[in-house]
């Protein structure tokens, strides 16, 4: 998995590359949980993203949670068709942003 | 069609990746549609994380093996697992309840949602562990 954030105002946008599992998670949360954890909304922008695990769901739920203790919000966006079921098939279409 | 696949793999999280590659380059020999062949392979692959992540919790490193096997007879898919883990009670594997909203424990949901069964073998031949998912494609 590769990473690359963009800033622009209080909207941190981070563009993952690759496929998410239990492998790379705490890759993945070391670069947008300290983001989440400033106050920022983050971006989460997936369409480089083709394959997602239960791990990798968990890390969404993390950066959710705690965007909601902090007043902000993590939105995903750009979500593939195979990472869309997956979030789907754990029913949090609903619970996380999508945009 | 009949077709029959195993492979062994270090038991490690960055062995995720290849237990993919296998799943992915064993579903291509078989005509299954792409969402299929992905929901599968989602599967596999949290069944072996539940391996690395369970069955050898509390290790940092470990050059024990676990070995995958796909067979395929007409219509019955089976995957067999095979680890030298931790023993598995069968009865404490459980998925967390979907509207607890937490992270974890949805590997073995995704796996019930996707396999028609999952059963631990008794017959484990040499090794801790023997689980068999199975699914009527």
């Amino acid at each position: 998995m590769t990473y690359k954030v963009t800033e622009e105002g209080n909207i941190a946008t981070v563009f993952l590359d690759g496929e998410i599992d239990m492998d790379v998670t705490e890759k993945a949360k070391e670069v947008i949980l300290p983001l989440v954890n400033s106050g920022k909304e983050v971006h989460l922008n997936l369409k480089d993203v083709a394959y997602m695990d239960s791990s990798g769901i968990s890390v969404l739920i993390e950066s959710h949670q705690m965007a909601l203790e902090k007043n902000t919000k993590v939105v995903v966006k750009e979500v593939s068709k195979s990472v869309l079921k997956v979030i789907m098939m754990a029913k949090l279409e609903q619970i996380l942003n999508l945009g | 069609m009949n077709l029959s696949e195993s492979k062994d793999f270090l038991v490690s999280s960055a062995s995720l990746k290849e237990v993919r590659t296998f799943s992915r380059e064993t579903f291509e020999k078989v005509n299954l549609n792409q969402e299929l062949k992905d929901e599968l392979v989602l599967a596999i692959a949290e069944a072996a994380q539940n391996i690395v992540k369970h069955g050898y919790k509390g290790v940092q490193e470990t050059s024990d093996r676990m070995e995958i096997k796909i067979s395929l007879n007409e219509d019955e898919l089976k995957i067999g697992f095979y680890d030298k883990g931790k023993p598995v009670v069968p009865g404490n594997v459980q998925h967390r309840k979907l509207d607890d909203i937490k992270p974890g424990g949805l590997g073995t949901f995704f796996i019930k949602q996707i396999m028609d069964e999952a059963v631990f073998k008794k017959d484990q031949q040499g090794w801790v562990n023997h689980l068999v998912l199975t699914k009527k494609i």
